[in-house]
């Protein structure tokens, strides 16, 4: 086993692992924070098809967690069982982007970030008005994760759950990335008019991964909603969407394991300083050091801290 | 690779009265042209005489004003540029446009995207029909890359290809798109004589291919070598077609526009 392969080992079974150790000890908030990371990486690899593959900026992405922890709620609140639950929240999801998709995709860069900012807003503020659907700013209780008869509860299981999730994100991005549809999101972002003229039907795969990206936010924010068991406009706010971008500019853009690095730094770091300058004067400082860190990388890593590698063929003169 | 079939002679594309406004600004104006299946053709012009609106318009980057466009007998003035693309005919840019930080294979197999048709599905579970089609992709754009010699640097990312590879390699990716006409912006732009010289054999190769080739150019001694015929522009009028010597000779093309003498 190579030194690299051994180290992937090691870490998988230390995710795997360790938080099972951790127990009801000292260190057992470090569960529910991974929990937290994980929903961030799901969130992350979910925009990264927007943003990662096409390049379009979004900047209300947390509408769409927020439209599925509100629909985990309101299935809850009507006792809806879990098999139901999950393909109407995610339909739900994916219908408003795509409805956003169909009326806003023509723009392009600032105007379409602007727009995209914008509806995430309206999102929060629809939420918070919409008493009689929601509960408005009061939230709503959410019941745990249920299966037929079997509950999940507890900060562990929602922890494997969510790592679960993220496996399966890695797996689906790396295989579509890696297929004809891949391909032409990344021309798209690399030159939308020469993919156009390449024969790509542009709006088309622009709306396609645009919807992708609300799968994965509706199933994140479901995870989120039975987890916690309680659901607020509070926790989908604009600066939530920023985080979620800024993962991406931080890891690399298009590149999942970037986005996964990205999420668990942006993610983790904020919940770690909290428990360690809890009490300090500094703990009001720490997305200080956060703007910091971005406005470094930004500066001299423009590309991110892990880019995508373009895949290497094997090239030989008798090719057919 | 599927080429073409049909010898000379028969009618590929035929232009009518095509115009195009902007605004009060007639860039083309009633122009028509008909091209045989297995010509070269250049079109040139002095500087904007409406040689890339023209163009721009046969490929549904711009939709026309007036005037009609038939492609093997069909309707395509208008149609957005993917159709148009499917329909066969493919272009290269005057300022090369490449997928920059995708490898040169990867570029070529973005070509080959109307022509495949794996979704979501496939991919996502892995299914034969992914690897079927993957390999189909993967084996017709290594045979362009070796087709235009960029083989062996099919890993290099586009944006690291020499000047002169990257105007092959977007005729490599245009070629991917199995077009029955290829359409060239200017593709010895910025090119040194001996590298003019291999383009040129280059679209030799492609007409023999039995891919028609539409032109622009602007180095007058690449036109006279290769071109079947001619067509002059000048603000965005047709002043003259034919065969190249007799257009150089044609007194309203003289007083237009000379060209540029080849160094």
């Amino acid at each position: 086993m190579t030194p690299v392969s051994a180290a992937k080992w090691a870490g998988l079974a230390a995710i795997l692992v360790v938080p099972a150790l951790l127990g009801s000890g000292n260190y057992a908030y470090l569960v529910q924070a991974g929990g937290m990371i994980g929903l961030y990486m799901i969130l992350a690899l979910g925009l990264n098809f927007t943003m990662g593959y096409v390049g379009l900026f979004d900047l209300g992405y947390i509408a769409f967690f927020a439209a599925g922890a509100y629909g985990a709620a309101i299935c809850g609140a009507y006792n809806v069982p879990l098999l139901i639950e999950l393909p109407l929240t995610v339909a739900f999801a994916v219908l408003l982007r795509l409805g956003l998709g169909v009326s806003i995709l023509r723009l392009r860069g600032d105007y379409l970030a602007i727009v995209t900012m914008g509806f995430g807003e309206i999102t929060r503020l629809v939420i918070n008005n919409l008493d009689s659907i929601t509960n408005g700013p009061k939230g709503m209780e959410v019941p745990p994760l249920q299966l037929f008869s079997w509950t999940l509860s507890g900060n562990l299981g929602y922890y494997y759950l969510i790592a679960a999730c993220v496996a399966l994100g890695v797996i689906g991005s790396r295989r579509l990335e890696d297929s004809r549809v891949g391909r032409a999101w990344v021309a798209i972002r690399e030159d939308e008019t020469a993919a156009r003229l390449s024969g790509i039907s542009v709006n088309e795969h622009k709306l396609l991964a645009f919807t992708i990206s609300a799968g994965f936010a509706a199933v994140a924010g479901m995870i989120f909603a039975h987890w916690i068991q309680f659901v607020t406009p509070e926790s989908f706010v604009f600066w939530e969407s920023i985080l979620i971008v800024s993962m991406i500019v931080l890891g690399g853009m298009g590149s999942i394991y970037g986005v996964l690095l990205g999420a668990l730094i942006l993610g983790g770091v904020p919940q770690i300083l909290q428990v360690f300058l809890a009490g300090s004067k500094w703990i009001d400082y720490r997305y200080f050091f956060f703007g910091v860190v971005l406005v470094v990388v930004v500066l001299f890593r423009p590309e991110g801290l892990w880019p995508h590698k373009r895949r290497q063929a094997e090239l030989h003169e008798e090719a057919a | 690779m599927k080429t073409a079939g049909g010898g000379k002679g028969a009618p590929l594309l035929e232009v009518r009265q095509l115009s195009q406004h902007f605004g009060g600004l007639k860039a083309l104006d009633g122009v028509d042209l008909d091209l045989s299946q297995g010509e070269i053709v250049s079109v040139i012009g002095p500087n904007g005489a409406g040689k890339t609106t023209f163009f721009n318009v046969m490929t549904g980057v711009y939709p026309g004003t007036e005037g009609a466009i038939l492609f093997n007998g069909e309707a395509v003035r208008g149609l957005p540029s993917h159709e148009v693309i499917r329909r066969g005919i493919a272009r290269t840019f005057q300022n090369i446009r490449l997928f920059s930080n995708m490898t040169a294979l990867e570029n070529v197999m973005v070509g080959r995207h109307c022509r495949t048709r794996n979704g979501l599905l496939a991919p996502l579970l892995r299914l034969p029909a992914y690897y079927e089609e993957e390999r189909r992709i993967e084996a017709a754009a290594k045979d362009l890359l070796g087709f235009v010699g960029l083989l062996s640097f099919g890993n290099h990312l586009a944006k690291n290809l020499p000047y002169g590879d990257q105007r092959r390699l977007e005729i490599a990716r245009a070629l991917a798109t199995e077009p029955k006409l290829i359409i060239l912006d200017e593709p010895t732009a910025g090119m040194n004589p001996a590298e003019c010289e291999r383009l040129v054999e280059l679209i030799r190769r492609i007409r023999d291919r039995g891919v028609t080739v539409l032109l622009i150019e602007h180095q007058m001694r690449v036109v006279m070598g290769i071109s079947d015929r001619v067509v002059v522009l000048d603000y965005g009028v047709k002043i003259a077609e034919g065969k190249p010597l007799e257009v150089t000779k044609n007194p309203r093309v003289i007083e237009a526009y000379l060209g540029k003498e080849c160094d």
